[in-house]
């Protein structure tokens, strides 16, 4: 049956007539092509302050810190804003964090050569002010302490699994402490900061009344009110910017408009907003004071529940047009992606991992009763993304079986338009009962918003997670060291354990059980780290305001949000299982099913890389066993197998609040960054090559069924044990470029999710994949051409049409 | 009951309503200029050579029973198509999968099987096609696939050209839920220069085919300077609206995609300079129909 939507037909086909609006075409060219600044007025203040300060309270100290900076720093208002407030004066900065990100940062600056290909200082002084304050952190901050317990308890070892890519991220990758989680919205957004700061103050009083013991609450409700008497303050000095600037317009439009911003910047985010405005604007104060007190973004998480009926009373009432709130929105939008952060550690700055910060926007979904959530705002978002082109915020359709098809067909056509990618697909029906099963009540499930990607966290849940320098163990590794005595094949290090001579292993089962013995020593070490970590970081860094606009419970427990209990904690993400699944099945084959081949030939073979006509032969066996993908029963089992293995050693670890760890495979663009610590596998691929994307995803190049194929793989593989997974499917543009193929498209997305799948990103196949597959034919084997009645591989396509098709691809028909 | 099979392609949207599995038989009555499965002409099995994927290996060399495979070292293979009778030994040994096989002989229970597995995603919309080369040049092997899909209740389409016999045709179509079928050119002498075969056949078939009641989608390859002249247009309009139900015509724009099939199998490109039609000319050839009353629509 097909949903239909809520939102009147009348009114779908206004916003998808919309065109760009000169302003956002302005304010998204004017961001594109503005150089990206590293401001040091922040990390001058904090040095600052923290000179000042010294010897007082953790919590209270890191609240004047925040005061400082946000009465001090410089602020600008651009022609092109209509939303007001980024981080730094410039169009696109990013404010150091000398005091978050430990010593990664001091031997950052002498490699600044490399960072300036994507960043520059405004002058030289700035430079050497940022030297000084980052020598002044250098080994005070709290990953600084944190990587000295870990240097005290495990030696040299994290340092060794991290070169090794082991492990990610860890003290050389650098990590950063915090809790990623989005803006309390619907409380900021009603109650207003003025709200918060009398909840404060209540805590206060009953503090007194109650003749309490714990002094930390009271500093922390002291900090409270410090920290949103500043953001008020820092609001206020837009405020008076725009009068400023109004006097001296001499456009009339501008001039109103700044005088309209001016009053907007006086009443929020102080009081509650009343209008779609005044709702984006409060939304963008609370995230650049987030920005200026950790470094990651505040999620902006489900945007069009906050914010729908807004726009939608505004638009009944005739305060707002649709263009206008087109516009307000757009821009929004834009700063919200368009943020950037300086990278943290060396692995950043060389894979250039840092440049946009992801945010997270949610379209969609359920309400805590469980009927549909769709309203106008997740129309307009979706068409508003298709139209400004940017590739962050994260864009996620909040998936269930109640969503109106024609939703799903506006996601589709925005993934069109964007070339790929945007926006992600995630079945509720499956986060929710997950939730659901361990203990969660249905309301409060439903609530579920997508962290970064796809991993779901809950508004009323604080979660201790990722960020944590225990992030994410590289599966494909430790089979690798399985078959190498603990051994990286890269560094020639020892960071596993020895788990005996494989050419002595008599079946497949003592090869699995030693992987077993290696998976369990190298995890429950990563395990430990990141708990440790957990323990270290409050001490020596709190965020009292990142604890009152995110911390569900902060404000009633008079608690920094670091060292609120986490009531569910998400363990590592278990990553490269297919890597590692594939592996197994072709042993299984080829030495101990068949016998094809001896250990003893295979282990030559992949140690020399595959070298030699003899080595290339036995790839080529390698590649032809089973593989993931295709529907195969086998592989898709060994794939089943490993997972739930794995996430059983996760989920018997407990975290230091005694809630044992749950499970998010989800796959960033981390493949390519693990697969350069894994020697050759017995899959097939070769030694440093990038591992499978996603978490489900076939190995590349070796699906052969399409995506239905692949998707019933996926299905059988299950991974039921994990919150979410991540299965990326590319396509030749033909299969999205018409509504026609799009509403097939669509019932391929549902059938998946109805069937139990959990996520599924559909990105396009571009130029410079096309050339490749030209190029190198034999790695894009799977690459089809769909035109009606006509069955090829673009492999097998004469090398003149290639070109035509590349052609196409390049002019985007 | 046993037929030759080229390929089994699953999520195909170009080939009937919803998702489809599309089973494409070898074995074709026509040799249409413009084919772009030039693979399934043939009834025999034929071994493609993929250039680009050859490393010259050599370990092709010798493996033929038929001495067909000829390889000098540093050369990619040559086929000698004359003895070559589609066996597969080299392809077993090529580890590049450079030699493809052309032709599995597979059982409709076998085929059933692969079909059966994307069952749930036509449940929405969608099922098997039977395309080719020739869908009713086997009948009884099709009969035999739509009744296992009918019992499992899913939707089953033929791609014809019509160039079967009426009783192969009415033999089918009794199990058949839609049926796209390829009008090419009403002079029966051009058709006959192009094709190989003139078009009686073809249109008595269609005509067979509109009175069954079974659900049909006329189609039209579009070939730039071959049938797409106004009286070519106008007499299959008159054609089309002959028929007895409301005339739609679904055009399919010529395209060169199959020449490296054609190269594959050391087979001359028919039309080497016949391009694409651009998009402006498909619109008025679209135009045209509709001003004829022919609702016409392009394959997408």
């Amino acid at each position: 049956m097909v949903v239909k939507s809520n939102t009147g037909e009348e009114l779908l086909e206004k916003i998808n007539k919309l065109t760009l609006s000169p302003r956002l075409f302005q304010l998204k060219d004017a961001m594109f092509g503005a150089p990206r600044m590293i401001s040091v007025d922040r990390a001058r203040l904090v040095m600052e302050s923290w000179q000042e300060t010294e010897g007082e309270d953790i919590e209270l100290r890191r609240a004047k810190v925040f005061k400082k900076v946000l009465e001090g720093v410089p602020i600008a208002i651009h022609d092109v804003d209509v939303i007001v407030g980024r981080e730094t004066e410039h169009l696109i900065g990013a404010p150091a964090f000398v005091d978050e990100i430990g010593n990664s940062v001091a031997g950052l600056w002498d490699e600044a050569d490399k960072l300036s290909r994507w960043m520059e200082f405004k002058n030289k002084e700035d430079k050497e002010i940022l030297r000084k304050c980052s020598r002044y952190f250098d080994g005070k901050t709290a990953p600084d302490y944190v990587v000295e317990t870990w240097r005290d308890v495990f030696n040299t070892w994290p340092q060794d699994i991290s070169e090794a890519k082991g492990a990610d991220p860890t003290p050389d990758s650098g990590y950063y402490p915090g809790v990623t989680c989005r803006g309390l919205w619907e409380k900021l957004l009603s109650k207003g900061v003025r709200g918060l700061i009398e909840e404060a103050k209540a805590g206060i009083k009953s503090f007194g009344e109650m003749q309490e013991n714990d002094v930390n609450k009271l500093y922390f409700w002291q900090s409270a009110i410090i920290v949103c008497e500043a953001m008020i303050t820092y609001a206020r000095r837009y405020a008076e910017l725009a009068r400023q600037k109004a006097e001296k317009e001499s456009d009339a439009d501008r001039k109103k408009e700044l005088l309209e911003i001016a009053g907007i910047c006086e009443r929020v985010p102080e009081n509650p907003a009343q209008t779609f405005h005044e709702a984006l604007q409060l939304m963008n104060f609370i995230m650049v004071g987030r920005g200026l007190e950790a470094m990651y973004p505040l999620l902006v998480g489900r945007v069009d529940q906050y914010l729908g009926s807004y726009l939608e009373k505004d638009l009944q009432d005739g305060r707002l047009t649709l263009e206008r709130a087109a516009e307000l929105l757009g821009s929004a939008l834009i700063l919200w992606g368009m943020k950037v952060v300086l990278p943290v550690g060396k692995t950043q700055l060389e894979t250039h991992q840092f440049s946009f910060c992801i945010n997270s926007i949610n379209l969609g979904g359920v309400d805590r009763m469980g009927k549909d959530a769709t309203n106008t705002l997740s129309y307009l978002v979706l068409h508003l993304i298709g139209l400004i082109k940017i590739s962050s915020p994260t864009v996620l359709l909040n998936w269930h079986s109640g969503t109106p098809r024609s939703l799903l067909l506006k996601a589709l056509e925005t993934n069109y338009k964007t070339k790929g990618g945007i926006p992600l697909f995630e079945n509720s029906d499956h986060v929710v009962s997950s939730f659901i099963n361990d203990g969660t009540p249905a309301g409060d499930a439903r609530e579920w918003y997508g962290q970064g990607c796809v991993t779901p966290i809950l508004p009323t849940k604080v979660d201790h997670n990722g960020s944590e320098g225990k992030g994410a163990v590289n599966v494909a590794l430790l089979f690798d060291l399985t078959l190498h005595r603990g051994v990286s094949q890269i560094t020639g290090k020892k960071v596993g354990i020895d788990v005996g001579d494989p050419r002595d292993f008599k079946s497949f089962n003592d090869l699995y059980e030693a992987f077993k013995k290696e998976y369990k020593y190298v995890v429950n070490r990563v395990l430990w780290m990141g708990t440790l970590a957990q323990s270290v970081e409050p001490k020596y860094l709190r965020f009292p305001f990142n604890s009152c606009i995110a911390g569900p419970s902060c404000m009633e427990k008079g608690r920094d949000i670091l060292i609120t209990a986490a009531d569910h904690s998400y363990g590592i993400s278990d990553r490269a299982i297919v890597d590692a699944a594939d592996s197994f099945t072709a042993i299984k084959h080829l030495v101990f099913d068949e016998k094809k081949l001896t250990m003893d030939e295979l282990l030559s073979a992949i140690d020399s890389n595959f070298a030699g006509d003899q080595g290339e032969e036995i790839r080529q066996m390698c590649l032809a066993a089973p593989k993931f993908g295709n529907d195969i029963e086998e592989a898709d089992l060994m794939v089943k197998e490993v997972g739930q293995f794995s996430g059983s050693v996760i989920m018997a670890y407990k975290n230091p609040f005694d809630v044992p760890c749950k499970i998010s495979r989800e796959g960033l663009s981390w493949h390519y960054f693990g697969g350069l610590g894994v020697g050759a596998l017995p899959n097939g691929r070769k030694s440093k090559e990038p591992l499978n994307d996603g978490s489900i995803s076939p190995m590349r190049g070796m699906d052969k069924l399409g995506p239905t194929g692949v998707i019933r793989s996926a299905l059988k593989a299950g991974f039921k044990e994990s919150y979410a997974s991540c299965l990326n499917q590319k396509f030749s543009s033909t299969v999205m470029q018409t509504p026609e193929s799009r509403e097939k498209l669509a019932i391929l997305t549902d059938t998946f999710f109805k069937n139990g799948g959990q996520h599924i990103q559909y990105n396009m196949v571009d130029t410079k994949e096309l050339l490749d597959a030209k190029e190198h034919p034999e790695k894009h084997r799977d690459l089809v051409v769909r035109v009606g009645g006509f069955s090829a591989y673009f492999v097998m396509l004469s090398p003149e049409i290639q070109d035509d098709i590349i052609y196409r691809s390049e002019q985007g028909c | 009951m046993v037929g030759l099979v080229t390929n089994i392609q699953g999520y195909s949207i170009h080939d009937g309503p919803g998702i489809r599995t599309v089973v494409f038989m070898k074995g074709c009555g026509l040799e249409c200029g413009w084919c772009s499965n030039p693979e399934c002409i043939s009834p025999h099995a034929e071994i493609g050579l993929v250039k680009a994927l050859c490393t010259i290996c050599g370990k092709c060399a010798g493996v033929c029973p038929n001495d067909a495979l000829v390889y000098e070292e540093g050369k990619l293979p040559v086929i000698d198509r004359a003895r070559c009778n589609g066996c597969g030994e080299c392809v077993d040994v090529c580890s590049y999968r450079a030699l493809v096989l052309y032709g599995k002989p597979m059982t409709a229970e076998e085929i059933y099987d692969a079909v059966e597995r994307d069952k749930m995603f036509y449940e929405a919309s969608g099922g098997v096609t039977v395309s080719g080369g020739e869908a009713l040049l086997q009948p009884q092997l099709v009969c035999e696939l739509f009744e296992k899909c009918r019992k499992d209740g899913i939707h089953t389409c033929i791609e014809t050209s019509g160039c079967a016999t009426e009783s192969a045709l009415k033999q089918v179509l009794p199990l058949t839920d839609y049926v796209l079928y390829d009008i090419k050119h009403m002079n029966s002498d051009k058709h006959c220069e192009y094709t190989g075969k003139t078009n009686k056949l073809i249109l008595s078939n269609a005509r067979a085919t509109a009175a069954s009641g079974v659900a049909t989608l006329f189609r039209m390859p579009l070939i730039p300077g071959i049938n797409d002249n106004t009286q070519n247009i106008k007499e299959t309009a008159d054609f089309l609206k002959g028929l007895g139900i409301a005339p739609h015509v679904e055009l399919m724009p010529y395209h060169r995609l199959g020449k490296g099939k054609y190269e594959s199998l050391d087979k001359k490109y028919p039309l080497p300079d016949i391009l694409q039609p651009e998009p402006q000319h498909l619109e008025s050839i679209v135009k045209a129909f509709e001003s004829y009353g022919v609702e016409c629509t392009i394959s997408k």
